[in-house]
């Protein structure tokens, strides 16, 4: 028995001394990765940084580096000055301007940025308020030809889930869509994505009206004269040259129910309804999912099943049975057809949208082509 | 054709610019003009009879998903498979046994009179051919029962009904509901259910999937399940009820697997794979006629005889090894009394012994062999008793070996929690083609079954 216990120990002991010097995934080995890894971490944060601050035609400084990524002056000189070294920045006078080659790769790490949040929403389904974060940390792992397939995955999006434009593979990066609020049409809701704090006087003046980027506004009326906006709480009065200061941009995502129309979870069991629409939250993968499995508009479906838990649903349509969660049936839009409507009353241009517009997308395509 | 788009990257950058054009409900569109196109064509050509299958269908459908039987149906259903195989098993189980064990003992009495040197009789017949004998007859009889009844469910159209009533349960745990799928597939055989979640598409769940898998007890753990119920559980009850006991018994330690799938599946989902549940769409297909033929061909050919010559393959290795180790002595005892001594304290604190640690072990490769191993080194290199009825095994387990209840138990709860065997270990290496998650999957488990397995050692003696 005690002879036993001094094996175990022993062996104990083995795997503690395995565990660190092991080589390729000891933990010596792992600390040194990780610090090489922490390290261009930091090059890549530095240069987003000073991308996005050349974008808003400002000059990143050493100071506003080290704010950004929270180091102490000291570290943020050195870094600077690591990055100097190795070509990436050039300073002008204390400002730091990006070279091609840092360009290059600001761009390569926030289209990777915003390809991840774009796939994350999708794909895996991760909830909006996480995705800035987990983005933060898989931009750094990405490589080129893992963002290009997965850019490839994704049906090349133009935005991520914030709005923001993802920089395309040659490097170019679509400039923000915003339009000042003079520019946008009436009675459309409008999304604040900017506001200019220059000149002071006219920045102040909105800020006092309460709007702030984020907020939604409708513009009710339009004149040389005058802008009436309305934010849900009262209506502002604005003179366009104020307006103007003011970017808008469309919401990101219209979650609110279409008029007259039931989400497919609210029917009753046994009761049959016709499809209209998809949710416009309803998007990316789980979009595709639902249209290749028929749910097309115009189709017509019956709750069929319940289940012991009361979630999911099984829902008949096409002659097949489909089960699906709740949160994808409050994102199915339908409408009434009665108990009486058969199949055979829906006859086949009821069901389909129109071909020849797809003909003509298809031909205006060619059109492109020859053109060119 | 103009000149400008002569190089096909001309062609690739129009094409881009012409994409980025497109509506954003382009998609959309076209895919309700392909249904719009499909179902036109199937108004003309295809005709309906209106017969009442379809009206079958949903009664069926009603009464297996139904809020107060569907569960308690999936259960008897499940009970009443186990049930069927352990009666029916037994009898032809220890028929082969003994047919196996008495060639062993001619073999052996042969290669005597010849004047084979002892060792080579003993390695060759009580070591490679033993442990052969032993897999064949533990694990022959149940799995040619297990499986065809099996596939008979799977061919029903069953399973995705299962997968619907679960889907809840599972969807609180943050995974997906056709993880039920690739569980049903796991009674089989845990690597065959992992490549089976396959149908997963998120990639999160499908990882929670191939990971929990292993909890879901397969046909090579099943004898182990169903040799201690009969031997501990059943033993209790009339003669009866004693084979619906064991069933019962193998239920429960069933159902402790589901619960600790969705368990780990949760607190996977709350650390290493946080993400909000993804698209879960499930289609119910119509129930269909199994066909009697294409079931024994593949769960008799395809599963039997393919789980079974696995089972051969490394039963026969390890008999070898069980054989050395028990005839090799090093101070007057012998490798395996070596070994298993050594285990013993950490067996002990599990509420085991060394001999089943060991025989874990060994049974690495294939959980199949647990028994045998075990009995092998219980029965040490000379003794020639051939075990081939549950009483006499219950007499060398409780009389010699000292099991208690709390043994049977916590070899119940381990078998069902431990490290998976090395063909389900390569097969989630091949899945996810990551060492992290290779070794998640393969330590995960093991740590669940110390634990648990220490804890209810520890909260028995402390009570009993």
């Amino acid at each position: 028995m005690e002879n036993s216990w001094t094996s175990w120990l022993f062996l104990i002991a083995l795997a503690v001394v395995a565990l660190l010097f092991w080589p390729k995934t000891g933990l010596f080995v792992a600390i040194s990765r990780w610090r090489e890894l922490r390290r261009r971490e930091r090059f890549e944060d530095a240069l987003k940084h000073i991308l996005a601050w050349e974008q808003r035609r400002q000059d990143a400084t050493p100071e506003s580096i080290g704010g950004a990524l929270g180091l102490v002056q000291s570290s943020a000189l050195s870094l600077v000055a690591d990055m100097e070294e190795r070509d990436l920045i050039h300073s002008t006078g204390g400002a730091l301007k990006l070279t091609a080659e840092g360009q290059r790769l600001a761009l390569h790490v926030v289209r990777a940025h915003r390809l991840w949040e774009r796939y994350l929403a999708d794909d895996a389904g991760v909830p909006m308020e996480r995705l800035h974060r987990a983005a933060e940390k898989a931009e750094h792992q990405l490589s080129s030809e893992r963002i290009d397939a997965l850019d490839a995955h994704l049906g090349h999006p133009e935005r991520d889930p914030h709005g923001d434009p993802i920089p395309r593979a040659d490097g170019s990066l679509e400039k923000d869509n915003a339009v000042p609020l003079t520019d946008w049409p009436v009675a459309d809701i409008a999304w604040v994505t900017h506001i200019e704090d220059e000149p002071d006087v006219i920045f102040h003046q909105i800020l006092s009206t309460g709007l702030r980027p984020g907020k939604s506004v409708r513009v009710i009326e339009n004149t040389p004269e005058c802008l009436v906006i309305d934010d849900g709480v009262q209506e502002h009065r604005l003179v366009p040259v104020v307006a103007a200061n003011i970017q808008v941009a469309a919401e990101p995502v219209n979650t609110e129910r279409p008029v007259g129309l039931r989400s497919l979870s609210e029917l009753a069991k046994g009761e049959a309804a016709e499809v209209v629409e998809l949710g416009s939250m309803c998007r990316g993968f789980s979009r595709r999912r639902l249209l290749d499995l028929g749910i097309t508009p115009g189709t017509r479906i019956e709750a069929s099943l319940d289940n012991p838990f009361g979630d999911p649903r099984a829902f008949r349509l096409r002659g097949t049975v489909i089960a699906l969660r709740k949160d994808q049936g409050d994102q199915i839009w339908v409408r009434s057809i009665g108990e009486k409507t058969t199949t055979k009353d829906l006859s086949a241009s009821d069901c389909y949208t129109n071909p020849e517009e797809i003909k003509r997308t298809a031909e205006n395509a060619a059109q492109g082509i020859s053109e060119a | 054709m103009s000149k400008s788009l002569s190089t096909p990257q001309n062609i690739l950058d129009r094409s881009d610019q012409l994409r980025r054009a497109l509506d954003g409900d382009f998609r959309d569109q076209v895919v309700s003009s392909l249904y719009g196109e499909a179902q036109r064509i199937a108004e003309r050509a295809v005709r309906r009879d209106s017969s009442n299958k379809w009206d079958l269908d949903q009664r069926i459908d009603r009464i297996v998903t139904s809020p107060v039987f569907g569960l308690p149906m999936m259960i008897l259903i499940l009970a009443a498979i186990f049930w069927v195989t352990i009666l029916g098993a037994n009898y032809p189980s220890a028929m082969i046994a003994s047919a196996l064990f008495s060639l062993e003992h001619q073999a052996a009495l042969l290669f005597e009179s010849w004047g084979v040197p002892d060792w080579i009789t003993g390695f060759l017949w009580h070591g490679v051919f033993r442990g052969l004998a032993w897999v064949v007859s533990v694990m022959l009889p149940p799995m040619a029962i297990f499986f065809p009844m099996f596939t008979i469910l799977e061919d029903l159209g069953y399973l995705p009904r299962v997968a619907f009533n679960m889907d809840w349960l599972f969807r609180k745990a943050g995974a997906h509901g056709k993880q039920a799928l690739s569980m049903a597939m796991g009674f089989g055989c845990n690597a065959a259910g992992i490549i089976a979640t396959r149908v997963i598409d998120s990639p999160r769940e499908r990882l929670i999937a191939i990971l929990t898998n292993n909890f879901v007890p397969c046909n090579g753990r099943f004898p182990t399940l169903i040799m201690l119920a009969t031997i501990f559980v059943a033993v209790d009850f009339p003669p009866v009820f004693a084979s619906i006991a064991a069933a019962g018994a193998v239920v429960g330690v069933v159902l402790i697997g589901v619960v600790f799938t969705l368990l780990s599946s949760w607190m996977l989902a709350q650390t290493m794979l946080q993400g909000e549940a993804s698209a879960f769409t499930l289609e119910l297909p119509p129930y269909r006629r199994p066909s009697i033929l294409r079931i024994l061909y593949t769960s008799l050919i395809d599963r039997t005889i393919f789980v079974l010559g696995r089972a051969v393959m490394t039963a026969i290795p390890a008999g070898a090894v069980i054989w050395i180790l028990a005839n090799i002595e090093a101070g007057g005892t012998s490798l395996a009394q070596h070994v298993a001594s050594f285990l013993d304290p950490l067996g002990y604190a599990i509420g085991l012994d060394g001999v089943i640690l060991l025989a874990y072990v060994i049974a690495i490769p294939a959980n199949e062999i647990v028994v045998p191993t075990l009995m092998m080194v219980y029965l040490g290199a000379d003794l020639m008793t051939e075990l081939t009825s549950f009483d006499e095994i219950r007499a060398l387990l409780v009389d010699q070996q000292g099991w208690t209840l709390l043994t049977a138990v916590n070899l119940m709860l381990f078998s069902v929690l431990h490290n998976p065997c090395a063909t389900t270990i390569l097969t989630i290496w091949r899945e996810t083609r990551s060492a992290r998650w290779t070794t998640i999957g393969a330590l995960m488990p093991l740590i669940f079954a110390f634990v648990v397995t220490f804890l209810v050692a520890t909260l028995w003696r402390a009570l009993v």
